[in-house]
Formats: structure tokens, sequence, C-alpha cells
């Protein structure tokens, strides 16, 4: 039998409250989800001034990099690169803002965020996955 | 003549259909209020005031080891804080979300749905109604006589959602 690490409450937390201060830095007004590597929703946030969609989008990203154990670019690139099928890939959300949290080699889950650019997106979740210091 | 019976056939395979059942003097469904009474929607809770209520149940569910999923939306439904503690079941992540939902785009505890399905036949009809989730657990969040949101729980039993569900709506005001 094969053990493997899984993310706990404390480090959704940890995630999240690093990823909204990176928005808040930016005063950018965002959603943020933590899933993990079955992408079941462990933990949400959406800031004042986002919208619904943000927090659905939010989700979708981070299940899409969760499910995927890639970041929600690499699809992103790969459709526009002019692989087109990729498009039927059962409920993915090829836009960028979702990375996958890897410790020691596995993925755990995924991260997601919608509200600004989507480069931005990512650069705020990127900012959750560093607070784990993995 | 084929024409005649057929629309004679037609006539009375439909007027079952169309038949009106007599109202039963024992359902209370049957009695017209004249008055509305409900609870009006305020501004849609904020970030901070979903962390509170959130952290409140949180606490409390840590504190007697109930392993849950707590969910907080807005007036409409829509998620704004969502937390599910370790080692809770998976079911309860979406439970949580639809107990909040529920209690919020209904304006009522859910707990009015179960106690009601469990007086009998005359209320079945709940669970037709969209987004009807029948299970105590999901409470609104009211500052000033207001909805401002609503904030669903599950993991427990029923009771026990319900406890941790009003802890988190005793921590906004």
């Amino acid at each position: 039998m094969k053990t493997r690490p899984m993310l706990t409450l404390d480090d959704c937390r940890k995630i999240s409250a690093a990823a909204e201060a990176e928005a808040k830095k930016n005063n950018w007004i965002v959603a943020i989800a933590i899933l993990d590597d079955g992408g079941h929703l462990l933990h949400l946030i959406r800031m004042d001034g986002a919208s619904p969609f943000n927090a659905r989008t939010a989700i979708a990203k981070g299940k899409t990099a969760a499910e995927t154990r890639r970041s929600t670019l690499v699809w992103e690139e790969r459709i526009k690169a002019g692989r087109n099928s990729m498009l039927g890939m059962p409920k993915i959300t090829p836009v960028q803002g979702g990375l996958p949290i890897v410790a020691e080699g596995v993925c755990v889950g995924g991260i997601g965020a919608s509200g600004v650019q989507s480069h931005e997106d990512e650069q705020i979740v990127a900012a959750g996955i560093k607070a784990l210091g993995l | 003549m084929l024409r005649f019976s057929s629309f004679a056939v037609f006539m009375f395979a439909t007027s079952a259909v169309f038949a009106q059942f007599p109202a039963d003097p024992a359902n209370p469904n049957e009695t017209l209020a004249e008055k509305a009474s409900f609870m009006p929607y305020g501004e849609p809770i904020k970030l901070e005031q979903a962390k509170k209520a959130a952290d409140a149940a949180l606490a409390d569910a840590t504190k007697r080891g109930w392993p849950m999923c707590i969910a907080v939306v807005a007036p409409s439904g829509d998620l704004v804080y969502f937390v599910k503690m370790d080692d809770c079941q998976y079911a309860s992540i979406a439970i949580a979300q639809h107990k909040a939902k529920a209690a919020a785009t209904f304006r009522r505890a859910t707990v009015n749905f179960e106690r009601l399905l469990g007086r009998g036949p005359f209320f079945s009809y709940l669970t037709t109604l969209d987004g009807v989730i029948a299970s105590r657990g999901g409470n609104p969040i009211v500052v000033n006589g207001k909805i401002i949101g609503a904030i669903g729980v599950s993991g427990g039993s029923g009771a026990q959602d319900d406890v941790v569900s009003l802890t988190g709506v005793g921590a906004v005001k």
C-alpha cells in the first residue's frame, strides 16, 4: 500500500490567505478556490465585488488543474496551438489561472482564481501555493 | 362517422386529465392567508462577515469533534465562502452548499421543510419545488431585520448540523 500527502484544512487556509493577500496587494477583486486531487472543493473565498461567475470559474480552473495535474495554461496553449479537439476533453476549463498543488512529487490538489486578467489570476494562485513552502 | 367517434374517444380520454379534484377540507394548504409574511433581503453579505460566520461555526464544530462542511452564500444563493474540515464526508461538500442556497433563496431555515414534510402527505409537494432541501442545517443570516445571506452546514446528523449552523448565524450582527 502507498501513502501519500493530502491537503489539510490548515494548508487550505494558509494557501487562501496568501492568495487573497496577493490579490489585495494589487487591488484585484477575485474568487479563489482550492480543491483536492479528486476535484472536490475544500475551500473558497469570493471577495466583495467578485461575481458568482468568478466563483464558478475559480472552481472550474482549480478542478481542471487538480484533475489533469497541469496548469490550466498548458491546456489553453495547446488549444491555441491548433489542437482544437482538446476542447472536447471532459469538463476541462482551459483558461490560465489554475495551478496544480504538488507536494513530494504528488499532485495533492489544485487552486484556481478568477476576476482579473488570466495571467494575474495565475499570479494570485502561485502566491497561494508558495505559502505552503513546498 | 369514424371522425366523430375518434373525437368522442379523445374527449373521454382527456376529460379525466382536465378534471379538477375537489379540495380536501383537512388540507391546510387550502387556507388563503391575506397577508404576505416575509423578511426582506438586505445588502449582500461581505466576505469578512461570511468568514466570521464560518469561522465561528468551524470553531464550534472543531470543539465538538464533528467533521463538517460549511458554506456561506449571498441572498441569491451564490457562494461567498466555503470550507471543508479534514475527515468530512464528500457528500457534504454539495449538501452544505445546497442547504445554504435553499435557506437564502427561500428566506427560511431548511428545518421548516424537514418538519413540514414530516407532517405528512399534504406537504409532499414541497419536494417538487425547485431547489428545496428538506434537511436542517441551512439558516438565513439576518442583520437589522434583513437577510444578507445564509449559512449551510453538513457532515453530522441534522441536529448537529443545525446547532453549528446557528452558531455561525449568531456570529454576524
